[in-house]
């Protein structure tokens, strides 16, 4: 198995075609999904009628600002941990310097990066805070009344590519190379499960929001 | 009445109730077979609607709804009230078992969504998704719905609506006789005070709720008086339907919900109303 690893042809594969594989599935899976439920929505002759732009800005914007929601304020531990686990989560990856030398060098293109302590620090909280929401999951009793095996699967495929990532930087506990092929398997395998599991809020997030705001505009009410 | 005994769910330890007899649920769930139960959850949830497919593969289980929830703060935070663990104990182990639920399980459902949620929607204010928990909870009252299952209360009521289009087996006779007799008792306070009844043209229709012909009659003449001192160039239809307490909705039984709500607006467009008034 560790021989297996450390095999050039599995970086290979790891570095080239999986790479293609995963960003065609995640990008091809995600505009499937989206489009599947909107169409969904189509047939339901209550839904598509009354969604309303202004409304559902309106309540995107509550919800993406922290503490602009009445929830936001109560749970303000949970509004800190969410807010910082998600803004590292979608940004370490794209602005990450390491990310972008990869890139320029396939293709020669580059972008704004983030500093290199600042980019492991992110990490470092996208490991912590998924380790408190795992602690969560079986520490809060209303939490723990709603979980599932596959609640715990979804937050490991979060965990590990950003695990692997640190320690790789790192290089501690598996030799570099080692580390960094099982970051990038786990990265793809991250991508390719955000269309067809509950990680898919990423993109039904605004799609529900949408709902629900036009709904409560609707009855002349705040969803926040 | 000393009630210690408690009931303990099968599939759930931590749903511990005490007993709440009731025949609408004790009885009926005699009649189901597991054939007809699994039939009727295909059908209601079959067809995957958008808003069930949203709530189903968005929801994280994250439980901030939990809070929104007076069931869930009245009692103590018992995790066993808080709207995503009804989503759980109800629709979601009806998905997971493909249907295949017996008789007792639907009872447990029909007490959840029943008496233990009053559809107000709180929850979608605290989710941080938005997403529409009462549509659910009100797919799985649907599900009872359509097997009977039903607090014999609200089965009362919804029948009632079925026979007469109100809630108060108010014929359409006792309904215009109460219109005209009111009139009469505020004609005494109040000079050329009128009840119109089916005035065509008018601005206002007033449609109000079934009790108040029947049992709470001042409000009638409470509502006529408001009108008459205002100005307001007012009506109420002479013709069914006229209750807009819509019962029917809370157990879902779409058919007779459309009836009134069609009835209302009929009556409406019949009489060319600008504006309808309901009591609340």
């Amino acid at each position: 198995m560790y021989d297996f690893i450390k095999d050039p042809t599995l970086y290979n594969l790891a570095r080239g075609p999986l790479v293609w594989i995963a960003f065609i599935v995640f990008i091809g899976g995600s505009i499937y999904k989206i489009r599947e439920l909107v169409l969904l929505a189509k047939g339901e002759r209550v839904v598509l009628p009354f969604i309303d732009l202004k409304a559902t800005l309106r309540s995107l914007l509550h919800w993406l600002i922290p503490f602009a929601s009445r929830n936001w304020r109560n749970r303000w531990p949970i509004t800190i941990l969410t807010f910082l686990f998600h803004i590292c989560l979608v940004f370490t990856p794209i602005l990450l310097l390491s990310h972008n030398i990869l890139v320029y060098e396939s293709w020669g293109i580059t972008w704004w990066t983030l500093p290199e302590g600042l980019a492991d620090i992110m990490t470092f909280v996208v490991v912590i805070t998924c380790i408190i929401f795992f602690l969560r999951r079986f520490l809060a009793p209303e939490v723990k009344f709603v979980t599932f095996s596959s609640d715990y699967l979804i937050l490991a495929i979060s965990f590990f590519p950003f695990l692997t990532g640190f320690l790789a930087y790192h290089q501690l506990l598996l030799p570099y190379k080692t580390m960094v092929i099982l970051h990038m398997l786990f990265g793809e395998i991250m991508l390719i499960a955000i269309p067809f599991t509950r990680l898919g809020h990423m993109f039904y997030f605004f799609l529900t929001r949408s709902f629900m705001g036009s709904q409560f505009a609707l009855w002349h009410s705040r969803d926040w | 009445m000393a009630v210690s005994e408690k009931i303990v769910s099968r599939e759930f330890k931590q749903y511990v109730r005490a007993p709440n007899p009731d025949i609408g649920l004790d009885e009926t769930i005699k009649r189901l077979t597991p054939e007809k139960i699994e039939k009727t959850i295909k059908a209601v949830l079959g067809g995957r609607s958008a808003r069930i497919k949203a709530v189903l593969e968005t929801c994280i289980h994250c439980a901030l709804c939990s809070e929104a929830c007076q069931w869930y703060l009245s009692n103590d935070k018992d995790p066993t009230y808080a709207p995503v663990a009804k989503m759980r104990m109800t629709i979601w182990e009806m998905i997971k078992r493909d249907g295949k639920v017996d008789a007792e399980f639907i009872k447990q459902c029909a007490r959840i969504v029943f008496t233990e949620c009053n559809i107000c929607h709180r929850c979608s204010m605290y989710c941080p998704y938005g997403l529409d928990v009462t549509f659910i909870i009100g797919m799985v009252r649907r599900i009872c719905f359509l097997l009977g299952v039903v607090p014999q209360r609200q089965m009362d009521q919804d029948q009632a609506h079925i026979a007469t289009l109100n809630q108060v087996w108010m014929s359409q006779n006792d309904w215009l006789d109460t219109m005209q007799w009111q009139e009469e008792e505020v004609g005494a306070e109040f000079k050329n005070l009128r009840i119109p009844i089916d005035k065509e043209g008018a601005e206002v229709m007033w449609l109000p709720l079934g009790a108040e012909p029947k049992t709470g009659t001042y409000h009638v003449e409470r509502t006529a008086k408001i009108m008459h001192v205002a100005g307001i160039d007012w009506t109420v239809p002479g013709k069914d339907v006229w209750d807009s307490s819509n019962m029917p909705m809370f157990i879902r039984d779409f058919v007779t919900m459309q009836r009134i709500v069609r009835g209302l607006y009929e009556n409406a467009s019949r009489l060319r109303i600008k504006k309808l008034i309901l009591t609340e």
